[in-house]
């Protein structure tokens, strides 16, 4: 992504005292706010409390699993659902931004469609899928779905027209078209959305897993409540955040290798 | 999802002239066609075929007989009409708290590299926490009123406020803001005449996602304990295993927020009345 | 990434199939769903340690839900062939999916019930009527809502006189123990957790409400009547692991223990005891009695179910409760009687 302006970049130096001031100021007020015994501990237990009992999920097993197996077992269920939401939804955003009467056609469903809640299919997942892997798939499918449908539609639609009227004059056909002009405009749009849509598809399985699940890092949080003990939900929360960031992280790395080849 | 421009001073009656002829484009009539020929088949597969049992999808019958009964005499508590207006009071109140915190610090956090590397670490530790992961600790801190469901909301909504309004400020052509630093434009004008209105489109795209997510949190909001509203409903509906309510409530969920996005859409217009697309 | 998924399942897999042991003849597969960290479930545990399934020429595949309305929704895509849940779900599972009722796991009316907060337990407790006007925290549609609505009968109050609101275990505990809710539907192990950790009370069980609160033993009627033979022996399986928990106590605890502790729940052992002694199961013999049917009568077990099919309709759950003795069958309970085999082992005790 373009930076703003040459004279608003950070030397590495001060980049990382911010970061770190940021991160202090976080886990300060927390520690200040949880140790002062202005709250009881199921309220707000302490960083070092959480971190603790962080460690000890990592090593010994809660419900079953390792915190660690937990959360394979979740990514796992998301790499799946994510994978086919972006697959099928940023292609059908760009062929809805060029052709009009798929437009027309998808948009209206689209828009019915894209307002129901991931959880909201929870029942229906378990009436279709029962116990399968199509359940958890469907949910963080219609999570991850409409961020990459609307960002690759809104990237093509706010394409220059100047851009694609040169195009034209010079006769590019509909595919050309789409992957050589409206596809290279749209990325940074596109994988702001990914990103988005990442982030949402986490969240439904995650959300699902708290409802009905019997495995993976959601029923972890909910098995955590029912023993009444904060710091393992907390602990749970952190880790469904590490491997959000990684996920970001990672997708983040993708666009930058993306924007360094088209030159930028 | 057409962002128009629209010349300034148009009168009322070439507006709605405007619409007519909206209304009868070929894209209209896409879509109902669309409506159409769905509808059609699901008559056909779960009523005359019977391909598809009640117990997997209700019949269009079925559900219109739990429309009746949530409209006119009522389900989970209260009528159709209690439940919306519940749902949206509650959206409204997560929306309106996400876009007035999440839009300022996205835009800070874009204009400068320092709010960046001060606020990024913290928001991307909490940024992919599901907000229904935050439901336990919702519940200790505020309970089970109306506070604990609008903190959800507020955190669902939150997100692609800050990330989109980042990027707008990202994606505002350099030559601008160079242009606006050699003239020595003051920061107060500076934001105003080139930051805001050159993220305008994305934050206009975050707020988008912002109501969706809204909307989409709401039916998880309302699992604390909710008493009324469209969540409730689901829940309600998935606990009693009536497949035609739930898709009664995810019907009413739908319509009430593409009107909400529908009204979005005239605000985004009204905002950006230089932007047209082909 | 996948890769580590499926073997994560298929570790889970394996933890079942552990159990079998070398079984020279080839087993019948047969999809078994409970709950995880539950008394009536500890039997599916144990009887999987034991390798009694092997015995019976069973391979048990285990799905586990975290409640029993999910669990009856996954049997609509035949997920799951036999298993056990509340009675509630399962009259619900009966009305919706022509689920059947062939045994009861155990009598869970003293494991189902109102719990206060410490702080207001004993004036609750003290004056019942005080309760009017509070709101009880509860999941609907379950054991705990019978059994919470049948104490507010008991104390001759009626739903309207309270507030109910409904939502999942975990978050009625979240609530009350952070002091944001005094009353609860919970039900056991759910109750001794909030005993122990927040000194919460239970203040009324079904069991003091007088009703009776089963927990079911279920099979999908497709497959009963195709494989009537694998629901029998599922049975005696179920029958022989009860016989043995119930004779060797400090055993039947261990095991309990690290079920339990599978599951997430963390009990005392004088809690676990109490789950013992306060819920009954039921032998070969005692579930035979409590199904029989008089001629033109109906049996114990069609009177309870009769009552929380009338609390579920009252509820609005459906518009009609089923009739019991359309879902509640002793076919496969006389099936074991009639095979001297079966008869043997569903009585053994060892």
């Amino acid at each position: 992504m373009i930076a703003l302006g040459a004279t608003d970049t950070l030397s590495f130096r001060r980049w990382l005292a911010l970061s770190l001031a940021g991160l202090m100021a976080f886990f300060g007020i927390w520690w200040i706010t949880a140790a002062s015994g202005a709250v009881p501990p199921q309220f707000l237990p302490t960083p070092l409390a959480v971190f603790e009992r962080f460690v000890a999920l990592t090593q010994s097993p809660f419900v079953g699993y390792t915190l660690q197996q937990h959360l394979a077992s979740s990514f796992g269920r998301f790499a799946l659902g994510f994978g086919l939401a972006a697959a099928i939804g940023v292609p059908l955003g760009l062929l809805m931004g060029w052709f009009r009467w798929l437009d027309a056609v998808v948009t209206p469903l689209f828009d019915a469609l894209r307002f129901i809640a991931p959880i909201a299919w929870v029942p229906f997942a378990a009436l279709w899928f029962g116990t399968g892997i199509g359940g958890p798939v469907l949910i963080i499918f219609s999570g991850a779905f409409p961020p990459c449908v609307i960002n690759a539609y809104r990237g093509a639609k706010y394409v220059e027209p100047r851009l694609i009227e040169a195009a034209q004059t010079l006769g590019a056909s509909h595919l050309r078209m789409i992957v050589e002009v409206l596809l290279p405009a749209s990325v940074p749009s596109i994988v702001a959305g990914l990103r988005i849509s990442a982030g949402l598809g986490w969240q439904s399985l995650v959300g699902a897993e708290l409802i009905v699940a019997s495995s993976g890092i959601g029923y972890l949080l909910v098995k955590g409540q029912s023993n009444i003990s904060t710091a393992i939900v907390m602990s749970g929360m952190i880790a469904i955040g590490i491997v959000g960031f990684t996920i970001d992280a990672l997708l983040r790395m993708l666009e930058r290798r993306i924007n360094r080849r088209r030159g930028r | 999802m057409n962002p128009k421009g629209r010349p300034e001073g148009e009168s009322a009656a070439k507006r709605a002239a405007r619409r007519i002829v909206k209304l009868s484009r070929p894209s209209t009539w896409a879509g109902v066609a669309t409506f159409v020929v769905l509808f059609a088949a699901w008559y056909v597969l779960t009523t005359l075929t019977q391909t598809i049992g009640s117990g997997r999808f209700p019949s269009p019958g079925e559900t219109w007989e739990a429309f009746e009964q949530i409209a006119l005499t009522g389900y989970a508590d209260a009528r159709l009409v209690a439940h919306v207006l519940h749902s949206v009071k509650l959206v409204l109140l997560g929306f309106a708290a996400a876009t007035l915190v999440g839009v300022p610090l996205g835009l800070a956090m874009g204009a400068s590299r320092s709010v960046e590397a001060f606020v990024n670490p913290a928001f991307l530790l909490i940024r992919p926490i599901p907000p229904l992961a935050w439901i336990p600790l919702a519940i200790v801190w505020l309970g089970l009123g109306d506070a604990a469901k609008v903190l959800i909301i507020w955190f669902a909504a939150f997100v692609p406020a800050v990330i989109n309004s980042y990027s707008g400020v990202r994606t505002i052509e350099p030559y601008l803001i160079e242009a606006a630093r050699m003239l020595g434009v003051p920061r107060r004008l500076f934001v105003r005449e080139v930051l805001i209105p050159g993220a305008l489109p994305m934050i206009f795209t975050g707020l988008r996602l912002s109501l969706q997510a809204c909307w989409t949190t709401l039916v998880a909001g309302e699992l604390i304990g909710a008493i009324a509203g469209l969540g409730h409903v689901l829940y309600q509906a998935s606990l009693d295993i009536f497949p035609a309510m739930i898709v009664v409530g995810m019907a009413a969920v739908a319509i009430t927020a593409a009107v909400m996005t529908i009204a979005l859409g005239v605000v985004e217009r009204r905002a950006m009345p230089w932007r047209s697309t082909r | 990434m996948m890769r580590r998924h499926i073997a994560a399942a298929a570790a889970g897999i394996a933890l079942g199939a552990a159990a079998i042991g070398t079984h020279a003849q080839p087993l019948t597969e047969i999809k078994i769903s409970y709950q995880p960290a539950v008394y009536w479930a500890v039997p599916f545990y144990a009887a999987a340690e034991k390798g009694w399934y092997a015995e019976m020429g069973l391979k048990p595949v285990f799905s586990t839900f975290p409640a029993g309305v999910p669990q009856i929704a996954a049997s609509a895509s035949g997920s799951w062939d036999v298993g056990a849940l509340g009675s509630v779900p399962a009259t619900l599972g009966a009305a919706r999916y022509h689920l059947l009722m062939i045994g009861i796991s155990n009598d869970e009316s003293d494991g189902n019930a109102i719990v206060a907060t410490a702080k207001t337990a004993a004036s609750f407790e003290k004056n019942p009527a005080s309760v009017k006007g509070q709101t009880i925290v509860l999941t609907a549609n379950s054991t705990g809502d019978y059994a919470v609505q049948s104490c507010l009968h008991k104390w001759g109050l009626q739903k309207t006189d309270v507030t109910i609101k409904s939502m999942g275990q975990a978050e009625i505990m979240s609530a009350m123990s952070s002091g944001n809710a005094d009353l609860g539907g919970l039900w056991a192990p759910n109750t001794y957790t909030m005993e122990e950790k927040t000194g919460a009370k239970q203040i009324c069980s079904g069991k003091d409400a007088g009703a009776a609160v089963p927990g079911a033993i279920v099979a999908r009627a497709d497959y009963a009547k195709e494989h009537p033979e694998n629901v029998a022996k599922f049975l005696a399986v179920y029958l022989r692991a009860w016989n043995w928990l119930n004779a060797h106590q400090p055993e039947a605890i261990a095991m309990m223990k690290k079920f339990y502790d599978q599951g997430g729940v963390t009990i005392s052992e004088a809690s676990m005891k109490k789950e013992f002694s306060t819920r009954p199961t039921y032998d070969l013999a005692g579930q035979l009695k409590i199904m029989k049917r008089p001629p033109g009568g109906k049996s114990e077990v069609d009177d309870w179910f009769t009552k929380i099919g009338a609390f579920m309709q009252a509820n609005g759950t459906f518009p009609k409760a089923p009739e019991a003795d359309k879902f509640v069958t002793d076919q496969y309970m006389k099936m074991i009687d009639a095979d001297p085999k079966l008869k043997a082992f569903a009585n053994r005790a060892d």
